[in-house]
């Protein structure tokens, strides 16, 4: 079977057809795919009506996976498996959680424009988040095209960016919405990790701006022109004319390639149940050696 | 002699010839910016070169304004008269500041969108702001505009802002660009202030959004919840169809009413010299004592 890809806008985000994510994928299927994601940065699958076991399976494709963040607290009582991300408003009990639930507030923390696992010193390569329930309405994820950002931001911003090192760590990006409910176990976990802010996509050559929340710091900067400059390049990245928003059904599996864009989740109501499950593939090597390397 | 209005926009931004700035206004020309400013918000005076005599004298009659804040810090050296807030990158012997000064440091906070002393119980009305030196590139100024932002809100929106209110402080925005550096006595001077998030604009009888960087959280609502919500807002308010970008002229005096616009200054060099001197006019009552539902 061959898949179809369709894309969206010329070279950002694509739909892909003609292939079951329940089965195993062949060789060919694998290095098609890898060709569409280098290419549109997002793919949706549709109508996937997959289990974790599938999902794990079909990630596994493409390099080794995370296991969640969660588990770092000692009191985490898991519902899914410690690869799978609970993207969800529910616990472990499958009940909805209340409104100012601590775990609810911290997931509010995805509604900043960021890049999945931005404050691990080796970050996310590709995130898959599948819809397994979804709101009456908004829950929508927004995707930015980080190579267009880069493409299009002025020569002398180009000069004055490249070779710059941030700091990431999930404490600036909760800092900014007021989250600071750690467990100490945490904390000892969350210590800043070097990005580079521009770095060269492996699959196509391109380079890209690397941003995220958790970016809150650059080396040999004073904080606020550091914080500014963030603030500035983000707001430039995430332009409409750089953004995706895709509107989820139940059954679509979504696939990013996190070197290259960065998303956020959007509003629902609290007292609907989003559930969405997330496998995430490791980038393998941290992106400061990667980029001394190219 | 009468006024010549150019608006720039339909209800957004005008540019207004025909008067004399080194002049203080008389109850007409007084009562035509007033009327002005009530629909456009925005009002660019080209080609007034005053001193800060002038622009304070020029400012006086609107209301009563505002001395700096920046004189809450024990030693604080001012370059200008009290009432003149000096926007500049200049120390009080008038040279350049080091790229790392703290001043510079805490002056990097006008980079974000605000609203003129909304940390204070009863906050900044008209900024009159005159441009004496403009560097070459970049330090523009643009502008929000909030009446036309809370127009195109949802309605669902409209009903969920209703009667809200948020706490502003200037500690608050200055630490989102990890800017800290404030003594004791700068705390406490500095405080915090209840403000309602929608607001109606007195000239217009229009509804308006009420935001600034210094909103830090909503009243009633859960931290994060409300500093997404407050965000969301901001980002909403912001877009380019609600944004005027003012690119200075040396000469040219902007006044604005800060309870329908918010603002900000863009980069510039830090190497070149940007001088401006800003008056505020501060609003007769706080904006809480007339809270009322914006929505009948």
């Amino acid at each position: 079977m061959t898949i179809t890809v369709h894309p969206i806008t010329p070279d950002f985000a694509a739909e892909i057809g003609g292939v079951d994510l329940r089965e195993p994928i062949g060789k060919a299927t694998v290095t098609a795919i890898n060709g569409a994601i280098n290419k549109a940065g997002v793919l949706i699958f549709h109508d996937q009506f997959i289990t974790d076991e599938q999902q794990q399976a079909f990630s596994r494709n493409f390099g080794d996976l995370e296991t969640t963040v969660k588990i770092y607290r000692k009191d985490h009582k898991p519902r899914l498996d410690i690869h799978v991300s609970d993207v969800s408003n529910l616990d472990e009990q499958n009940r909805l959680l209340a409104k100012n639930d601590r775990r609810r507030l911290n997931g509010l923390g995805n509604r900043l424009w960021h890049s999945d696992s931005s404050f691990k010193r080796v970050p996310a390569r590709f995130s898959l988040l599948s819809a397994r329930t979804i709101p009456g309405g908004g829950g929508e994820t927004q995707f930015a095209d980080m190579r267009a950002a880069w493409d299009t931001l002025p020569e002398t911003m180009r000069r004055r960016v490249e070779g710059l090192i941030c700091e990431h760590t999930q404490l600036f990006s909760r800092a900014k919405i007021g989250f600071t409910d750690w467990a100490p176990e945490e904390l000892e976990k969350m210590a800043p990790v070097p990005q580079v802010l521009v770095r060269t996509h492996p699959g196509s050559g391109r380079k890209s701006l690397y941003l995220s929340s958790h970016a809150g710091r650059i080396l040999g900067m004073e904080d606020p022109e550091a914080r500014l400059l963030l603030m500035d390049l983000t707001e430039h990245a995430t332009q409409p004319q750089f953004v995706y928003t895709h509107t989820w059904r139940v059954g679509d599996l979504v696939m990013w390639d996190n070197r290259c864009t960065m998303h956020r989740a959007r509003e629902y109501d609290a007292a609907q149940i989003r559930d969405m499950h997330r496998t995430t593939v490791s980038d393998g090597v941290p992106t400061v050696l990667e980029q001394a390397a190219a | 002699m009468p006024l010549t209005i150019r608006p720039l926009h339909p209800d957004f931004v005008a540019e207004i010839t025909g008067l004399d700035m080194r002049v203080p206004p008389g109850a007409a020309l007084m009562r035509a910016i007033v009327e002005a400013a009530d629909t456009y918000a925005v009002l660019i005076f080209p080609d007034q070169h005053i001193t800060d005599e002038q622009h304070v004298a020029f400012s006086r009659p609107f209301g009563r304004l505002e001395t700096t804040i920046k004189a809450y810090r024990p030693g604080f050296k001012g370059r200008l008269d009290p009432h003149v807030a000096d926007i500049s990158n200049l120390d009080e012997n008038s040279t350049l500041l080091s790229a790392t000064d703290r001043r510079r440091m805490n002056s990097l906070g006008n980079r974000l969108w605000h609203t003129d002393y909304t940390f204070k119980p009863t906050p900044g009305m008209y900024s009159l702001l005159a441009a004496h030196v403009i560097p070459e590139d970049g330090g523009e100024t643009q502008f929000a505009n909030m009446r036309a932002a809370y127009d195109a809100l949802s309605d669902r929106m409209k009903q969920r802002l209703d009667g809200l209110t948020a706490e502003h402080s200037l500690l608050y925005s200055r630490g989102t660009i990890g800017f800290t550096d404030f003594s004791d006595e700068e705390k406490q001077r500095l405080g915090s202030a209840t403000q309602p998030i929608v607001r109606v604009h007195p000239g217009s009888r229009r509804n308006t959004l009420y935001l600034a960087s210094h909103a830090m959280m909503i009243h009633g609502m859960e931290v994060p919840e409300g500093r997404i919500l407050l965000k969301e807002l901001m980002d909403h308010a912001t877009r380019p169809e609600f944004v005027h970008t003012h690119r200075w002229t040396a000469g040219d005096l902007v006044l604005w009413d800060n309870r329908c616009t918010m603002h900000r200054a863009r980069e510039y060099d830090a190497a070149k010299i940007r001088e401006l001197h800003r008056t505020t006019v501060m609003e007769a009552t706080p904006p809480m004592a007339e809270l009322t539902r914006t929505i009948a």
